[in-house]
């Protein structure tokens, strides 16, 4: 018995987390569909906000990012596949290593390195300060105004920071095509759209909607969960890049094998 | 106004720190809740704003039943509710000025009544020199002021006010007992103060509710 007690632990606590995860997102929903015009601009101002600190102000730090990895995937490639006929191949290259994975996967494990941390601890830090209490007895309703701007404004900024990611990773790999291999810019992009399918929009789609629901409501999870001390808090934020980064890999692979397979 | 059945509260690791409290609060009431630190006060006060699950037991305000439910997200607005928190409770990312005005905007208030209603209610606590800056930046008596003033602002049916007057020197407390004592004698408003000194409270109309510190139990 009690080792089934101690198989069982983990399933149970897995089952109550996806529980809360439902719950977060559906009271969410419900809530921002019960949002009056005269609130908008309250939760507005907030969203914008979120937009600000996750998409503006990662903006640097993705484009460098997606700048140097077009430029070394192509690199890389070249060095291996030059006298094959490579540069017929470019494009198809930089779609499917760049378009359709990394530029995602790895714009949303930025995201979750910069706000969904920031997003745990400011959440766990309301909490212990009464902040949530306060807000929810004085008729703001803490699921319109803090969760629903923090979904939103992760929302706004993952698409925005996919698209830039996507574009500035073809740039990088453009910039080592012209100067090593003189490649023209027409010709780049040409082998770039015609690999290119509406299938590859629709997984980007799919990914920053799934992804940056599970940046906000994982951090949104954890941050609300601290009840007693400021030592949770760190606790909190490393939970939060665990879990969010297993959900995100996860998914990835399961659009991929829905999609692609 | 708020009504508490057969409620008990216990401590986290299981204990039973209040039991089987019946107490009922009219429109325009007065309830004094005190007790030594450790006896409950402040847990009492977050059950009735709905803050926090008692261990069992119903708690009604304004007719709306928080407790078995979903807490205070069932009040939904339609009961105007103030909390006054001992320590913390003001939104450390705005300013004070900004603390007093998010509620009547979330309330859909238009910006010249909140403007007003936040001015006044910052002159009136004292805090129009402090306004623009954060909780963190201001006193702790400034703190507890602009929880007051939050309050006032909003002009609620029912209010709870934990430990208000603790921690104040003698003119800011002045300033809080005089607001507490208009509120007091307000017909349409439900008062409810939790405190450690009840002598602060002498001259208060209000029916008194008294408890004890939870037994320590031997190992």
């Amino acid at each position: 018995m009690v080792l089934l007690a101690r198989l069982g632990a983990p399933v149970r606590g897995f089952l109550e987390f996806l529980g809360d995860q439902a719950h977060l997102v559906l009271r969410t929903l419900r809530d921002a569909l019960l949002l009056r015009l005269d609130q908008l601009p309250v939760v507005g101002g907030q969203t914008k906000l979120q937009v600000r600190f996750t998409g503006l102000d990662a903006m640097w730090l993705v484009s460098g990012t997606a700048l140097l990895l077009g430029a070394v995937t192509l690199i890389q490639a070249f060095s291996q596949l030059s006298g094959l006929g490579a540069e017929n191949y470019i494009g198809t290259l930089m779609v499917l290593i760049i378009l359709r994975e990394l530029g995602p996967l790895l714009t949303a494990v930025l995201v979750i390195g910069r706000s969904a941390t920031a997003i745990a601890a400011e959440l766990g830090a309301m909490q212990l300060n009464g902040e949530v209490d306060a807000l929810a007895t004085h008729g703001v309703n803490p699921y319109q105004y803090l969760l629903l701007p923090r979904w939103l404004g992760v929302l706004v900024s993952v698409f925005a920071l996919v698209v830039f990611f996507d574009a500035m990773a073809l740039g990088g790999g453009f910039l080592v095509a012209k100067l090593k291999y003189g490649l023209t810019f027409g010709f780049y992009m040409d082998s770039v759209r015609k690999t290119l399918t509406n299938r590859d929009f629709a997984a980007t789609l799919l990914k920053v909607a799934l992804f940056s629901g599970v940046i906000a409501f994982h951090a949104s999870h954890f941050g609300l969960r601290i009840r007693r001390s400021q030592t949770e808090i760190p606790q909190a934020v490393t939970k939060t890049v665990v879990s969010a980064l297993v959900a995100v890999f996860s998914l990835d692979g399961l659009i991929a094998a829905l999609l692609y397979f | 106004m708020i009504e508490l059945l057969n409620l008990a509260l216990d401590l986290t690791e299981g204990r039973q720190l209040v039991q089987e409290i019946q107490l009922r609060v009219p429109r325009g009431g007065n309830q004094l809740i005190t007790g030594p630190s450790g006896s409950g006060k402040s847990r009492l006060l977050k059950v009735m704003a709905g803050t926090e699950r008692p261990a069992h037991g119903t708690v009604r305000v304004g007719g709306h039943q928080l407790w078995p439910g979903d807490g205070v997200l069932a009040l939904g607005g339609k009961v105007r509710l103030g909390f006054a928190f001992a320590a913390g409770g003001l939104l450390s990312n705005l300013t004070l000025r900004e603390n007093m005005a998010l509620p009547l905007r979330f309330q859909g208030m238009p910006p010249a009544e909140v403007r007003q209603r936040t001015e006044a209610a910052l002159e009136r606590l004292d805090l129009l020199a402090v306004a623009e800056l954060r909780p963190h930046a201001v006193s702790a008596s400034a703190r507890k002021h602009g929880n007051l003033a939050r309050v006032l602002a909003l002009a609620p049916e029912l209010i709870l006010l934990d430990d208000p007057l603790e921690g104040l020197d003698a003119g800011d407390r002045s300033i809080a007992l005089e607001l507490v004592q208009t509120w007091a004698a307000d017909p349409d408003c439900s008062l409810v103060i939790a405190a450690e000194e009840p002598h602060a409270f002498t001259h208060l109309k209000a029916e008194r509710l008294q408890l004890s510190p939870a037994p320590v139990e031997s190992p």
